[in-house]
């Protein structure tokens, strides 16, 4: 389908094929699966109190309930599969978690600095906000160099205040303007 | 048809909407050729751009993105041997090695002819096909089109990833992600908690951008401290003789005319689309080659293969898209989101009810392959320089364009709160080997499924029609034997995978 499908299953096989992490791997997605079922069954017993309807058979509730009950099924289906894997991969080594957040370090940082963003946007405005998150990003991401920085510095301007320029002047959308204006 | 023929073209040819064309093209070429920036994302940002525009003018301006983004994954792919997009992946197999042998601009020209004949056939198709399928699915019912959905989620998760259990998954859970908020039929707020944030359910744009641009620019990091590229291959001077590349391309008429067919119908096909094309319309030449062994040194036949098979499937994502409602891609999700900013409805009557918006958008198709390969011939050399882009660069420039593109859509700050806990669901999702796509398009078809099913049953309680009525029935065969096919073929895999 999507042009990102391919890349992602590239991606995807390169880490499978790491032995070290199956077992971890294995155990991530029985975690995420259970709390899916969990969840689902919970919003399965929610679903059924949503009011029904008397000019057709199928109430606000029926669809969803008919959707969670195969989400649910699919979730154990997938969970019994990785728990065979989980059972037949070997022990992790020691420090896998670290090395993970280590090998992660540049993408939980930039996550982390999104975070913030998406916090301080409707906070300190979308200028404000934007210029500082495109410069702490471009440094994270290893600007270092003067000229480099120099570069660094006017994207950061220019996607900033140019494009709040360009929404507000332009296309008449104001982007959050925050205490600053 | 006439008539509206010269309406969508009396509304097209018009300097504001041509301008904005030439620069998506312009735009759609850039971004592709940046590693790592795929045609999807380039969509998505362009999107807020056209909501102060009228629907043709912003559709057409996405299409121009659209096929020019084809077109540019070309160019890292042959300098770089880094496909721009998964969509030119086959295309490095040739044009790498091409360009690395000395044959650079050899290697861009053949691809660009062979990228706008692509373009060209596809068009010519979905002009042929959509309005004759879009009179036959106007007839059809609640009950085949709740089917035809099932069909449609089915084909899409037993084509995408490496699980179907994985695929089917994250389908049923853009299914039920659509549920959140008010019921299409009766207006009742679902799974709500009376939080603000989620009264008014996941805006499918804010699920989109959030899946397919956050979940990615966050791979695309890791990825960086990887890879290193952009200071290696670009030669300083590259010598561009498109006029010998445009006699070339037309000696393999066979192979370029199956390869745009094989791009069509692969772009028909929901959840299928240019990263599968290009690869298929490459094994297909590399087959039907007198020369097979000549693949993958650099041989003109695979360039043109890849090139128009992968741009074919813009024009061939468009014919379910315009014919029956059903995106065949994220990038034609987006498409219909453009239209339905504008409060356009999708579906089998977009025909009959905007005939002059629905002939606008195929001549626009056409006029983009045009626009492309004028800009890519005359401003080749320019566009080089674009694969130097570092990530440092592209990921928070489009992190900045996401939040704008979420929050723009309704005003609304909630939505880019949500934007950041479907990014970072979609992040986990990945890491985890889950394809995303069928996610999006269950987000997408999820009201449509319920509508109708809730439609049928209110029609007629008696739910055994959804196996009586012939086309509803052969719809359901259908999604059976596609789920049947995925897992013979995966059982397959395996056996040939185990050692002997």
């Amino acid at each position: 389908m999507s042009p990102q499908s391919s890349s992602q299953q590239t991606r995807s096989s390169d880490r499978v094929a790491d032995d070290d992490t199956r077992r971890a791997n294995a155990l991530a997605h029985l975690l995420l699966n259970g709390a899916l079922v969990v969840l689902f069954g919970a919003l399965f017993v929610q679903a059924g109190a949503l009011p029904s309807s008397m000019w057709e058979p199928l109430g606000s509730g029926s669809f969803p309930r008919l959707v969670l009950a195969v989400l649910m099924v699919i979730n154990l289906g997938i969970m019994a599969q990785e728990w065979r894997r989980y059972r037949g991969a070997p022990r992790a080594s020691a420090g896998l978690v670290k090395r993970w957040m280590w090998r992660h370090r540049l993408a939980l940082g930039v996550l982390a600095l999104f975070a913030l963003y998406i916090v301080g946007v409707p906070m300190l405005g979308f200028r404000l906000a934007s210029l500082l998150f495109l410069t702490l990003v471009q440094l994270t991401l290893g600007v270092r160099r003067p000229r480099s920085l120099a570069i660094a510095a006017i994207i950061a301007v220019t996607f900033s205040f140019g494009i709040d320029w360009l929404f507000r002047d332009v296309f008449i959308i104001s982007l959050p303007r925050g205490p600053f204006g | 048809m006439t008539e509206a023929l010269f309406a969508g073209m009396d509304q097209l040819f018009t300097l504001p909407t041509m301008a904005t064309m030439l620069l998506g093209v312009v735009a759609g070429v850039i971004a592709s050729a940046i590693p790592g920036f795929t045609i999807t994302m380039a969509i998505v940002l362009t999107l807020p751009l056209t909501f102060t525009m009228d629907p043709l003018q912003g559709v057409a301006t996405m299409l121009a993105v659209y096929v020019g983004g084809y077109s540019g994954g070309l160019i890292s792919a042959a300098l770089l041997g880094i496909p721009g997009t998964p969509s030119s992946v086959a295309t490095t197999f040739d044009a790498f090695p091409m360009a690395r042998s000395g044959q650079p601009g050899r290697a861009l020209a053949l691809g660009i002819w062979s990228s706008f004949f692509g373009a060209l056939v596809s068009a010519i198709v979905l002009i042929i096909a959509a309005p004759p399928l879009a009179m036959i699915a106007v007839k059809l019912g609640a009950w085949e089109y709740f089917s035809l959905i099932i069909f449609a989620m089915t084909v899409v998760a037993s084509l995408v990833g490496k699980s179907m259990l994985k695929g089917l998954m994250t389908g049923l859970l853009g299914l039920f992600i659509a549920t959140v908020g008010a019921d299409p039929m009766m207006g009742v707020a679902r799974f709500t908690f009376d939080f603000d944030l989620l009264a008014n359910g996941f805006p499918f744009l804010v699920v989109l951008i959030g899946i397919f641009a956050v979940s990615q620019l966050l791979q695309e990091v890791e990825d960086a401290e990887q890879t290193k590229h952009g200071k290696q291959l670009i030669p300083a001077n590259v010598a561009f003789k498109p006029l010998d590349a445009l006699r070339e391309t037309l000696t393999y008429p066979i192979n370029l005319i199956r390869s745009s067919l094989v791009g069509v119908f692969i772009g028909a096909v929901p959840g299928a689309g240019g990263s599968i094309a290009n690869l298929l319309a490459y094994d297909q030449a590399k087959r039907a080659s007198k020369t097979p062994e000549k693949f993958g040194t650099g041989t003109p036949e695979g360039v043109i293969a890849s090139e128009s098979g992968n741009s074919a499937t813009s024009g061939g994502g468009l014919i379910p898209m315009i014919a029956l409602g059903i995106p065949g891609s994220a990038v034609d999700a987006v498409l219909m989101a453009s239209l339905m900013v504008h409060g356009i409805g999708i579906g089998p009557r977009l025909i009959l009810d905007h005939g002059d918006l629905v002939y606008g958008m195929f001549m626009a198709m056409l006029l983009a392959a045009f626009m492309v390969l004028v800009v890519c011939l005359f401003s080749m050399r320019f566009f080089l320089r674009v694969t130097d882009v570092p990530r440092s660069v592209i990921v928070p420039v489009v992190l900045v364009c996401c939040v704008v593109g979420a929050f723009a859509l309704n005003n609304r700050v909630t939505d880019i709160y949500l934007l950041l806990g479907v990014g970072v669901f979609g992040y986990i999702l990945s890491k985890l080997d889950y394809p995303l796509a069928p996610l999006v398009l269950g987000v997408i078809l999820g009201p449509i499924a319920e509508t109708n099913l809730r439609r049928a049953l209110m029609t007629d309680e008696n739910w055994t029609l959804f196996f009586t009525r012939p086309i509803s029935l052969t719809l359901l065969i259908l999604a059976v034997v596609s789920v049947a096919f995925a897992i013979r073929h995966r059982l397959r895999q395996r056996h040939t995978a185990k050692p002997a």
